[in-house]
């Protein structure tokens, strides 16, 4: 793909803007912070905040599973390594153990016949409930009993966020985005010199900080730090269907480390200023950046009560995917076979299906489904921060192979994903595999394949019929 | 008191008031628990209400996972089927039933109920030799082969008693009424209590994912 009229060479290619982040992922660990508590405390925290995150829903589920073992055909970390302690019913044991004896109504049993819970068995889950798991439901898939177990998981997150027990990456990345409100060293400052940036290189307008806006659009820290083709590529579509939007620089970050690491407060503090925002701008819609977390940490927040809310929040995918069906976007057809990847959050854990596909229909795209699709796909290998983790590097190399066989099994040249983890991890496992084929973001393909200039009265979303 | 005096009288009958009160404790212990309330807008407005499909749709996987989980399925139908006719089923067992409750119903044939009794136990062993088979796909634990094990017994000493092999027939009577007794009473305390939770695990689970839009 070749942007089109741009000036070359002003942000950097996707393959660089990966090696510049692992670089700085690798700095990341030695930023971590070192546990403060004792350990009788950290372990006394980690149980409470399971007791208290458990509710009926929980306590069925830890209470359902028959050790069938079919959810180890689902797991992607699981089918590459064929290690035992990846299945994902295994990844429950530890919070099981916490139920039996604090909660289930029959505790007085289950402190007869089971060991008590010491910090070294949250240390050991540590690395199921983080590296080895992305928390992409596609084990429920697959459960007779439907157990939730990436539900379960979160919680062990929290659990773990309340013993100090975060992998050294998410822990530096969430004490940044503590103090910060976002991370990688972007900040409002960061926004504006890229705004300007794009105004000054591009000529494209970002309107910034506009008192009233029908649309408030979300950025990322990936973006504004590394990758200023999405924003720029953003800005080109916003302003190509011509609506009234802006960024708000006291709620643009789409990341959200809360989410990721499992601290549940973070997860409310950076979501009340992004809320206020679209509020006192008097947004109708609220455009969530391609990174997939970002829209189950908005759009599906459980303590967010948004059917109250005077905005509307959707993804960039779903965004693109309306535009495209109200044939307000206007693009080249696109070149050659294109597959698509369902980043997990924003498919089976998001349900927006229907919307990217229908942009790719657009472009009047060759496009073929992968061999499992949608609600089945297999996740990436680098969700819920795993991508992250220096650590979890095996787990995602070989997990990546099931995308990549499935990805050559549809024949295709290129797969487009909507979500900037996912594309990160494709680009690593791309160039680690020296993999032929392209990867592309959703919204850059289509900023990329625009058709810009006035608008002819007949010209029509995706055109005539290939 | 003979042996078999004991497991006919006081022996069943402590099983199952066991059976039943456990059942309603663990039960009634977890589904009042406090439910954690989504605020977040729906996908569709009534929408939810299709996850309730999931509890009859999970009865059986999706072609996606067909062939993976083929033999699990096909072993786990033949063993709750066959074990289920057998327990409503043979004459004994329902005389018993009525002893009980007043209620009756014809009985199987004989050798219907050999023939099921024998999948059943045919079954339960395949289960258990491909448990101990792909031992890191199972994770087993403890837990899991004492199920089996008690489970196991009730299929063995009911066959065993009906073809009058080992020991002379009221003993062997009463060593399988013994072992009824044994799984009755562990019953509320195991893994066996999925016979309730899968209902409610994926009803939960199908409203879930119902409220993003997403059927699983």
């Amino acid at each position: 793909m070749s942007a089109q009229a741009a000036p070359a060479g002003v942000f950097p290619t996707f393959e660089q803007v990966f090696q510049g982040l692992a670089g700085q992922i690798g700095m990341l660990r030695e930023m971590a912070p070192r546990p403060t508590l004792s350990d009788e405390t950290r372990l006394a925290r980690a149980v409470d905040t399971l007791i208290e995150e458990t509710n009926a829903d929980e306590a069925v589920w830890l209470e359902s599973c028959i050790h069938c073992g079919q959810c180890t055909t689902a797991c992607h970390y699981f089918q590459a390594t064929g290690d035992a302690k990846y299945a994902p019913m295994r990844k429950m044991n530890l919070y099981r153990r916490v139920y039996q004896r604090e909660i289930s109504p029959m505790r007085w049993w289950f402190r007869l016949v089971t060991r008590p819970v010491k910090l070294k068995d949250f240390e050991e889950a540590q690395e199921l409930v983080y590296d080895s798991c992305s928390e992409c439901g596609r084990c429920t898939m697959v459960c007779p009993m439907g157990i939730d177990t990436a539900s379960l998981v979160h919680h062990m997150r929290s659990a773990m966020v309340a013993a100090e027990l975060v992998p050294p990456e998410l822990a530096a990345l969430r004490e940044e985005q503590k103090r910060q409100g976002t991370v990688f060293g972007s900040s409002p400052e960061a926004l504006r010199k890229m705004v300007d940036t794009i105004r000054d290189q591009y000529g494209i307008d970002i309107p910034l900080d506009k008192d009233k806006a029908e649309v408030m659009v979300l950025s990322s820290a990936v973006d504004l730090v590394a990758n200023g083709n999405g924003l720029l590529a953003t800005a080109r579509v916003m302003n190509h269907v011509g609506v009234d939007w802006t960024i708000c620089s006291d709620g643009f970050e789409s990341a959200n480390f809360g989410l990721l690491s499992g601290d549940m407060s973070l997860w409310k503090q950076q979501v009340d200023p992004i809320i206020a925002a679209a509020q006192r701008i008097g947004a109708k819609t609220l455009v969530i950046a391609e990174c997939g977390h970002a829209y189950p940490a908005l759009r599906w927040n459980p303590m967010v009560r948004s059917g109250s809310l005077p905005f509307e929040m959707m993804y960039m995918s779903e965004f693109l995917g309306r535009q495209a069906k109200a044939g307000r976007l206007r693009l080249r057809p696109l070149e050659g076979k294109v597959t698509y990847h369902d980043p997990c959050k924003t498919g089976r854990r998001g349900g927006a299906f229907d919307e990217p596909r229908s942009v790719l229909k657009a472009m009047n795209a060759d496009f073929v489904e992968l061999p499992a699709n949608r609600e089945y796909n297999w996740c990436c290998g680098g969700g819920a921060g795993i991508f992250l983790l220096e650590r979890a590097t095996r787990l995602r190399d070989e997990s990546f192979k099931i995308k990549i066989r499935e990805v050559n099994e549809t024949g295709a040249d290129s797969v487009v994903v909507s979500c900037a983890s996912c594309r990160l991890n494709f680009e690593a496992g791309r160039q680690k595999n020296h993999w032929d084929k392209r990867v592309d973001s959703l919204v850059e393909l289509v900023a990329d394949h625009l058709i810009e200039g006035p608008e002819t009265g007949a010209a029509k979303a995706g055109g005539a019929a290939a | 008191m003979s042996l078999l005096e004991f497991a006919r009288g006081p022996a069943i009958h402590a099983s199952l008031i066991l059976l039943v009160g456990g059942i309603l404790l663990r039960l009634l212990g977890v589904l009042l628990l406090t439910r954690g309330a989504d605020l977040s807008r729906p996908r569709d407005a009534f929408g939810n209400f299709k996850g309730y499909r999931t509890v009859f749709s999970r009865a059986w996987p999706s072609d996606e996972f067909t062939t993976a989980t083929r033999y699990q399925t096909a072993v786990a139908y033949a063993f709750h089927l066959a074990t289920l006719a057998v327990v409503i089923g043979i004459v004994p067992h329902i005389e018993f039933i009525t002893s009980l409750t007043g209620l009756s119903w014809p009985g199987l044939p004989n050798w219907i109920g050999v023939a099921l009794g024998t999948i059943a136990l045919a079954s339960l062993i395949a289960l258990i030799l491909r448990r101990l088979g792909k031992p890191a796909v199972y994770n087993s634990t403890v837990e899991d082969f004492i199920t089996w094990v008690i489970v196991a017994l009730p299929l063995i000493t009911g066959l065993m008693a009906f073809a009058h092999v080992g020991p002379r027939y009221e003993t062997m009577l009463a060593l399988h009424i013994l072992s009824a007794a044994l799984l009755f009473a562990y019953f509320p305390f195991s893994k066996l209590m999925h016979a309730f939770w899968f209902i409610f695990s994926r009803a939960q689970s199908g409203l879930a994912y119902a409220h993003k839009g997403v059927r699983i």
